[in-house]
């Protein structure tokens, strides 16, 4: 259930770490995963190499987005019980989503940790097919 | 209207007439009905008539007493359906001292998909809705999977390790909680998979049924402890 002002994980590595949900698009309720939302980056990531001296430098070119842009992102995990057709629920442990552009696209190359199958039935295999596993 | 009718029916001046002076009979009857409250008993010698008999038909027959409890005749019908065998129903029966308990390692193998394991923190018994609650770690991420034990996209459910000693809990939930989180155990189930793995190698039972070897798994299981 990701609201206005809910808080997730970015689980790529777009640069961001943590952001805000702005908005959740073409829905009245609370998202669930799969669900495209609007977000604000509130926390940049810092990349372990680059965390030295001249990080700012580096963090600021590996990083394709920057703390307080506006990006849409996919809600790949849920900390609310999801129903599974068959009976079956799923719940994580944490809120996470991934950015993507305007078209849909990923912004990250690579994902890490779990999602949830969801992400198939809403058409989002692109995530999929990145993520490390997916349950 | 009046004046039409007057002029076709000659005979109609006559109603007026007839209506302003009724019929001596007519009054008469209208003045037996009055309001009154006297009642005339019959005579006592008259003679009797016996009642005209109604048919009465029986009730239909309650299916109440046809079946007692419907609803739990339902549940064990599907359960009977959904496993023939029986295992699932054992496993989880409180009457069998070896049945799967809360605390315990469980792995779930999917028809569809990779199999799910992880600590059972919750059973919910619910006659043929009965599930279980799995709590397991993946990519430092904890998961909780709810899986329903009779549904037919569950292959089998295998108990890789045993609690050392029994929960003094119903449900387990607390260990959500840092303190108590075990972790990831994929490691005591990949061991598991691995040694049961290499008994079925050594027992060289190439050519057995999957269904089959569900249930040696099983007894080799409850064997351990």
């Amino acid at each position: 259930m990701i609201q206005l002002k809910s808080m997730l994980n970015c689980i790529d590595n777009s640069g961001a770490a943590i952001v805000e949900c702005a908005k959740v698009m073409k829905m009245h309720r609370g998202a669930k995963i799969g669900d495209r939302i609007i977000v604000v980056v509130q926390k940049q990531r810092n990349f372990g190499p680059e965390s030295g001296p001249g990080a700012s430098v580096s963090t600021s070119a590996a990083n394709k987005v920057r703390r307080g842009d506006i990006r849409h992102a996919v809600v790949v995990r849920t900390k609310k019980k999801l129903q599974r057709p068959d009976g079956s629920v799923v719940k994580f442990d944490d809120n996470a989503c991934v950015l993507i552009n305007k078209t849909g696209e990923p912004i990250g190359t690579r994902l890490n940790g779990v999602v949830g199958t969801e992400l198939r039935k809403m058409k989002w295999s692109k995530i999929l097919s990145l993520a490390p596993m997916h349950l | 209207m009046a004046s039409t009718s007057l002029s076709f029916r000659p005979l109609s001046c006559w109603t007026s007439l007839l209506r302003k002076s009724p019929s001596p009979l007519q009054k008469t009857i209208v003045s037996s009905r009055a309001l009154t409250t006297y009642y005339k008993p019959k005579p006592i010698d008259a003679p009797f008539v016996p009642k005209k008999k109604i048919k009465a038909f029986p009730p239909p027959s309650s299916f109440r007493a046809h079946c007692k409890e419907p609803i739990q005749a339902v549940v064990t019908s599907q359960i009977a359906l959904l496993d023939p065998t029986g295992d699932r129903t054992t496993l989880f029966s409180k009457a069998n001292p070896e049945a799967a308990h809360v605390g315990d390692i469980l792995l779930v193998r999917l028809k569809n998909g990779d199999p799910f394991a992880g600590v059972c923190i919750n059973i919910r018994r619910r006659g043929v809705d009965s599930g279980i609650l799995l709590r397991n770690e993946l990519t430092r991420v904890g998961v909780e999977m709810w899986f329903k034990i009779y549904s037919p996209n569950v292959e089998g459910i295998e108990v890789v390790q045993r609690r050392e000693k029994r929960a003094r809990r119903a449900r387990l939930t607390y260990m959500r909680k840092p303190k108590h989180d075990m972790g990831s155990v994929q490691n005591i189930v990949l061991a598991y998979q691995r040694s049961r793995g290499a008994l079925r190698g050594a027992a060289a039972g190439g050519a057995v049924g999957h269904e089959n070897k569900g249930g040696k798994r099983k007894v080799k299981a409850k064997g351990k402890r």
